[in-house]
């Protein structure tokens, strides 16, 4: 079904985007109006450190030669950010990449999980309320779906904050992993993991507010489809019909919807983890922020931005393994 | 019962049909020719006013008028157009120990909703917030819409090298994360405060997927027989997109436009409350952010610091999203056909069981 | 319940039903009222028999199927009582099974074939899984069933291993109809339902399907009620028939007792208004009228409103079935009159007799004599139709295509480095001329481009290769270059215009009929103001007989009917004032009893506003009635290619292509004179080749009965096919001494 070509195209469309990124955040590094360079130029000569100095420092740090001629630097620029050499951070004092690498898995550890929950409880919410459409059901899990839409993931962060840690202290208040106990591969460890991550994953449980309302709205039409009522007459069992017709052509079209919240989540750890003062990318590019770390900074963006790329590439290339009917078009359908 | 049989019960009606067949007798003896008719009939100045007022004024309030879900969103999102506008002159801005520290909320009508502990009124500064956040979000809003729009039905009506251009150019905003791209112009650009910037710049990365999803719309209407029958009428192109195509995107469009302030909201907010965007005024997230810096989450007698700024942000976004579902509504012509006065009710509609509204609640959508 | 029993000690050859159904009655609660969407309806299905239920779209024929199942959509009620008389063992109580014991029932005994096979598959799951569940879900022994499975599919001329291998959407239409077919059968049940089985494939699909439920039925030992709008197709495979009409059967009876003793007014008049190949033009007649909706069913007989026959007692009393006892209708004065019994309606069925033939009609006697249908019915009142008027086809032609080529590029993109795009070639190398005053029908199957070469030329599509040529000029050219004085791409747009098929999408749903309407004035009548544009689309309202026009004029699309909306669309074209309108399948989308009105409004229209047309159809006998009615010629298209074209009379009494025989074969015809028609398919293969393969040499020979070894070598060009004017086919056998006549036949019989 799927030609080679179109999954090449969609490949080269990928890799065309990152380009853009990495072209982006050179720009924004280098031509705008109180640029980074600028900033950082300034910064260390107002620390006492001469001119010289200070232009071979920020060469070193931000891997980009301020006297090379501009689109030497940006092809040098790319050709480093490509190779993983995203400069030095100006804060730790050390590259770059090591930082961001250290904190991924953690935010990558909560991230998983909150998609993962949020979706399976909308998709189950979806499906009851579909299956129960007007009724009393319908009509409450509707409202809390709407409710759960219209709350931001951080307001319920600060709430769980608020109640689950500080007044019934159930759930640390920050951090990301117990004190006291050997890191490591073992069962103390990893519940500590678990304990320390639970009020941030429940935080961004919000989303499951949108995706049910979407299942909803899925499972009603399948149901009323014209093949769902010959698998009735069929004489097919509830069973079946409910995981192979109804929640397979339901879900189908979360998917995409699913991959695309990954970019969204990524963007909203950065306000979570200052919440839950949890140590992961989201916290790192906070503070590079607070610091004017700018390798640090750009550095953090162009991985995210990479990282949300990768997630809808593989969506648009998987969906047609998912659905049989799609050829390629169907990336479109968000 | 027919439509003409309705005729004949709403003696108004009897007597409009008969003026026109009396226009028609005059054409009847030159049938052949229907083509060469010239005015017989006059359509007064006021009749014309009654049918725009019953096309855009009576059936969408009508609609409006049924739906409760309309009406509570509308309801709400009134009221902080109030606050936003209004409110401004009614309520003195509040300042650093104006009131006491702390003071909890619904105790005095001096400040309704408590103080912080500066001794900041919170309601006053609830207010004071809403103005710059309606000017965000209608400047997000807008940006979104209009770019999402425009990109996308360039691209999907022009098709060719304009839509490979233009498309490559949405999946590179699409690709973007939003908050961090936001942070990162923030830095870069100077904005200073200026609330209208700070709404096109909170929603810079998310044009593109409504752009995305026009664009594979309009690639289906495009195909359309209605569209074809009207190329072949030699309609210039850009009248067969605005007329034609966008009024079938309208729904979409409406929806998005609630999605796009709904997700302004969220992250001015979200910002405010890392304090990395810069302010110069009062932000229901800059409440949040003293709040936190103020260690509100662990002070007694501080929640109602937090809560009121949530209660303002939670509270809108629940207006905008029962309001983008039933706008939907207005844009359906069937819906809005069946609340006009004239076809209180239509034959064919009645057979087809499933005909009755269709809309999903599809806050999801984009 | 207890009639039927005696009836089958009276004959005993006859009256074995599988399925008696008694006064079944569907009910919808709507705001507006109640609404009985099969109303008291009564029928014994005998065994091995094909029944047929015509009606049109809205006369609860759907309903009946859905009942015999007991499967009525919520909130339907269903009332009566159904009875299967299993061949072994007791009569099971449809109604009053429980749910666990309907879920084996259904499909085990009754089967059904739906309307939309197309979406009757699971999207995303196999074909081959939908057989193993049903198997198992009804505890059948799997490896067994799909021995059956393949079995089915090879019965229906299909290769079950791909088959059974693909999923849903890689069958084509036809395809998935038979596998539909082949998956009502895998549990051998004794009753097949099939509602409207054909209604969405073509004519040589149908044809084709149809012949092969004949085989199915007599390998398999079915009962087959199958139900549709289309009475001459019924009419070939049924041994009974049964009209219905606002919810309620009006005549049942014997398949030939029908055709030829139609005896209901409506069932007459239905007859009368189907286009078919054999009878003249001129006795079709369109039914005056709309069925009614369910909510308000008239009074009494419910046809008195559209009835010519209708008095005040049919206002009054609902006639009962009345039997129609001899065949010779014997018109004597009646004492019909007497017999209203009032009681005898809830008990009077129809008389399990199959020989029986009964009319729910107070005048079923004079019915033949009120709505004659018989008297021309010789082939002599054919050649009469020569008269008609004919354009002079001497003078320029008015649209003329040169070795038209429309190739599509399935995919393609410049990142395409590995896979040589797939090219559609949907139109290869057409050369047809329109004169003024024309009327060119094109037939084919779908996906033939015949569309795409109808929209080629109007200048909707642009050739890849070839010509189009407007007065001489050519189209793209003047395109292109804006227009070289003498004429601008304006009047060529202006001229050309198109009406859809499907009226409901032809009209924009957002805007009213009026504002519709007053864009073609806009654009081309600057000159004029709001209220003279506004009379002169009330007075073209009026004239279709869109009254009161002022109504019409503020409803939106969906506030029409399809026949209405179709009218819209033909005005809209019509005040461009245009000298040719391509037609693509403007009737099909409408009920059987109004296509004859449309197609006589658009002929009408013709003579009025000087216009040419070329009309897309799939169906024969329509492309006969237009071409017939005025002068035109009927073009036969098959892959992207014209096989024959000519005059209605050569195309339809002397096909010279093979592929116009199948096309003749395929339609089907009311059999007014008794005996069957039918006979061997003149078509090898019932599928159409892949569009982009197609077949090398006569792209035909793959499917043709006549085909030689060099139709795979050689493509034939269009040659004179007859003495007849304008008749050209392109096929080797119209030449004498071509070498066909000394090659090799290639089909398995020989030749
Ligand atoms: S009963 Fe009367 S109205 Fe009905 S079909 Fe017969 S003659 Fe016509
Ligand atoms: S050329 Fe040969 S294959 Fe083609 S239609 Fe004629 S006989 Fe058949």
């Amino acid at each position: 079904m799927v030609t080679i070509g179109w999954r090449l195209r969609r490949l080269a469309q990928a890799l065309f985007t990152v380009w853009a990124v990495i072209t982006l955040s050179f720009a924004m590094i280098r031509l705008m109006p109180g640029n980074a360079m600028g900033a950082m130029m300034v910064r260390f000569e107002q620390q006492g450190m001469s001119p010289a100095r200070a232009r071979e420092l920020v060469e070193l740090r931000l891997s980009l030669d301020p006297d090379k001629p501009i689109h030497t630097a940006y092809v040098e620029y790319v050709l480093n950010t490509l190779q993983g050499d995203l400069g030095t951070s100006v804060f730790h004092n050390e590259p770059v990449v090591d930082l961001l690498a250290a904190a991924l898995p953690w935010t990558l550890f909560v991230l998983s999980w909150s998609i993962f929950i949020s979706f399976f409880i909308g998709i189950a919410a979806g499906a009851l309320m579909a299956y129960w459409e007007g009724g009393k059901l319908d009509v409450g899990l509707t409202s809390w779906a709407v409710l759960m839409g219209s709350i931001p993931f951080y307001v319920l962060a600060i709430l769980l904050l608020i109640f689950a840690s500080y007044r019934w202290g159930i759930f640390p208040s920050g951090g990301r992993q117990p004190t006291g106990v050997e890191a490591g591969f073992n069962i103390t460890y990893i519940r500590g993991i678990l304990y320390h991550a639970t009020l941030p994953v429940l935080s961004m449980l919000v989303a499951s507010g949108v995706a049910s309302l979407g299942m909803r709205g899925n499972s009603i039409r399948v149901l009323g489809s014209d093949y769902l009522r010959v698998a009735r007459l069929r004489g097919l069992s509830d069973y079946t019909i409910s995981t192979q017709y109804v929640a397979r052509n339901a879900v189908l079209p979360m998917y995409t919807t699913l991959l695309i919240s990954i970019g969204e989540m990524f963007g909203g750890s950065i306000v979570l983890e200052y919440v839950f003062n949890y140590r992961g990318l989201g916290l790192l590019l906070y503070e590079a922020f607070n610091q004017r770390d700018y390798p640090l900074m750009m550095g953090g963006f162009v991985l995210i931005t990479i990282a949300v790329v990768i997630a809808l590439l593989i969506a648009d290339m998987t969906y047609s393994w998912v659905d049989p009917r799609a050829g390629g078009q169907n990336s479109d359908s968000y | 019962m027919t439509a003409s049989d309705r005729d004949r019960t709403d003696p108004g009606r009897a007597e409009k049909s008969h003026e026109s067949a009396v226009s028609a007798i005059p054409d009847g003896g030159t049938v052949n020719s229907p083509f060469e008719v010239v005015s017989e009939y006059e359509e007064t100045r006021r009749d014309r006013l009654r049918k725009l007022y019953d096309t855009y004024v009576y059936a969408p309030i009508s609609i409006i008028k049924r739906d409760w879900r309309a009406q509570i969103g509308f309801t709400i999102v009134l009221f902080y157009v109030f606050m936003g506008t209004i409110g401004v002159y009614l309520i003195e801005p509040t300042y650093v120990t104006e009131g006491p520290a702390l003071a909890q909320p619904f105790e005095t009508w001096e400040y309704p909703l408590g103080t912080d502990d500066m001794g900041r009124d919170l309601f006053a500064s609830v207010v004071h917030s809403t103005s710059e956040m309606l000017k965000m979000i209608l400047a997000g809003g807008l940006f979104t819409v209009t770019l999402g729009t425009v990109v996308g039905g360039i691209a999907g009506y022009k098709g060719g090298v304009v839509d490979t251009v233009l498309s490559s150019i949405t999946d590179v905003f699409i690709n973007l994360p939003g908050l961090p791209t936001v942070m990162v112009l923030a830095l870069m650009l100077p904005i200073h405060g200026n609330p209208y910037l700070i709404g096109v710049l909170l929603t810079i990365a998310s044009w593109g997927g409504l752009a995305r999803a026009i664009r594979s719309q309009v690639l289906t209407l495009r195909q359309e027989p209605f569209t074809e029958a009207a190329r072949s009428m030699g309609v210039p192109s850009h009248q067969i997109v605005f007329r034609d195509i966008v009024p079938h995107l309208m729904p979409f469009v409406i929806i998005n436009l609630t999605n796009a302030a709904r997700r302004v909201i969220f992250s001015a907010a979200g910002l405010y409350f890392l304090g990395v965007l810069p302010f110069s005024n009062h932000n229901w997230g800059v409440t949040l952010d003293l709040a936190y810096s103020g260690g509100a989450h662990y002070r007694t007698g501080a929640l109602h610091w937090f809560l009121v700024p949530m209660v303002a942000i939670v509270g809108i976004s629940i207006g905008l999203i029962l309001l983008g579902q039933s706008l939907d509504r207005v844009f359906n012509p069937r819906v809005r056909a069946r609340h006009e006065k004239k076809f209180a009710e239509s034959q064919l509609e009645e057979v087809d069981p499933d005909s009755d509204d269709d809309s999903e609640p599809m806050i999801g959508a984009a | 319940m207890t009639t039927s029993q005696s009836t089958s000690l009276d004959d005993p050859t006859a009256a074995d039903p599988v399925v008696e159904i008694r006064n079944a009655t569907v009910r919808f609660g709507m705001e507006r009222g109640e609404s009985r969407v099969l109303d008291d309806v009564s029928l014994d299905l005998e065994r091995n028999e094909i029944f047929g239920v015509v009606g049109e779209s809205g006369s609860g024929k759907s309903m009946l199927a859905s009942a015999m199942l007991d499967a009525v959509v919520e909130p339907g009620i269903l009332d009566g009582s159904i009875t299967y008389r299993p061949e072994a063992g007791d009569p099971i109580d449809v109604l009053g099974l429980t749910t666990n014991e309907l879920r084996t029932f259904r499909w085990e005994e009754i089967a059904m074939v739906f309307q939309g096979a197309m979406s009757s598959f699971n999207p995303v799951r196999k074909i081959d899984t939908h057989f193993v569940e049903t198997l198992s879900a009804h505890d059948y022994d799997v490896d067994e069933g799909m021995e059956r499975a393949r079995g089915l599919i090879s019965d229906l001329y299909m290769d079950p291993e791909r088959v059974l291998d693909s999923y849903p959407h890689e069958l084509s239409g036809g395809m998935k109809q038979r596998t539909l077919i082949a998956l009502s059968l895998i549990l051998e049940p004794d009753v097949l339902v099939m509602d409207e089985p054909t209604a969405a494939l073509d004519l040589l699909m149908q044809r084709s399907i149809v012949s092969l439920i004949e085989e199915i039925k007599e390998e398999y030992d079915l009962t087959i009620l199958f139900i549709t709008h289309d009475l001459p197709l019924v009419a070939d495979l049924a041994d009974r028939i049964a009209v219905m009409y606002a919810f309620e059967f009006v005549e049942l009876g014997p398949t030939e007792e029908i055709l030829q003793h139609a005896s209901h007014p409506y069932t007459r008049l239905l007859l009368k208004s189907t286009p078919n190949l054999a009878s003249p033009i001129e006795a079709m007649r369109p039914i005056e009228g709309s069925a009614p909706d369910p909510v308000n069913v008239p009074s009494g007989c419910s046809f008195h409103l559209r009835c010519p026959l209708a008095d005040e007692q049919c206002v009054e009393v609902d006639p009962e079935a009345y039997s129609v006892s001899d065949s010779s209708v014997s018109v004597t004065g009646s004492d019909s009159d007497s017999d209203l019994s009032p009681d005898s309606d809830a008990t009077s069925i129809p008389n399990s007799d199959a020989g029986d033939h009964v009319a729910n009609c107070h005048y079923w006697e004079d019915a033949p004599e009120t709505i004659p249908m018989t008297e021309e019915w010789d082939v002599e009142g054919i050649d009469a139709i020569d008269s008609a008027p004919g354009p002079s086809r001497t003078a320029d032609p008015l649209v003329s295509m040169e070795d038209v080529e429309v190739h599509f590029e399935t995919e393609g993109s410049f990142l395409d480095f590995f896979s040589e795009p797939d090219t559609v070639q949907a139109v290869d190398g057409i050369s047809l001329d329109i004169y003024e005053n024309d009327v060119v029908v094109l037939v084919g199957e779908s996906g033939c481009g015949k569309t795409t070469f109808g929209k080629t030329a109007v200048g909707l599509q642009e050739p890849t290769d070839g010509a189009v040529k407007y007065r001489g000029q050519d189209i793209w050219d003047l395109k292109r270059s804006g227009g070289d004085g003498t004429m601008s791409f304006d009047t060529v747009r202006r001229a050309l215009q198109i009406v859809h098929q499907d009226p409901g999408s032809a009209l924009n749903a957002h805007r009213r009929v009026g504002t519709s309407l007053e864009v073609p004035l806009k654009r081309w009548n600057p000159e004029l103001d709001g209220n003279d544009r506004k009379s002169r689309i009330v007075s073209l309202l009026e004239h279709v007989g869109m009254s009161p026009a002022e109504d019409y004029i503020d409803r939106y699309p969906h506030q029409l009917s399809g026949g209405e909306q179709q009218r819209v669309a033909l005005i809209r074209a019509m005040l461009m004032n245009p000298d040719l309108i391509l037609a693509d399948e403007p009737v099909s989308a409408l009920d059987v009893s109004l296509r004859v009105e449309m197609m006589d409004l658009m002929i009408e229209l013709q003579e009025q506003f000087d216009t040419s047309y070329l009309f897309v159809s799939h169906d024969l006998s329509n492309a006969r009635y237009i071409a017939e009615k005025t002068g035109g010629r009927i073009g036969v298209v098959y892959l992207g290619e014209l096989v024959e074209i000519g005059r209605p009379e050569e195309i339809i009494h002397d096909p010279q292509h093979p592929y116009t025989q199948a096309l003749r074969w395929a339609t089907p015809e009311p059999d007014f004179e008794g005996g069957g028609m039918g006979g061997e398919s003149p078509i090898r293969e019932i599928d159409v080749p892949d569009p982009t393969d197609p077949p090398s040499g006569c792209r035909y020979h793959t499917r043709c009965p006549e085909a030689r070894e060099v139709c795979t070598r050689e493509h034939p060009e269009p040659n004179e096919a007859s003495a007849a004017a304008y008749h050209e086919a392109a096929c080797f056998r119209t030449d004498d001494h071509h070498e066909y006549w000394n090659s090799p036949s290639i089909t398995d019989g020989g030749d």
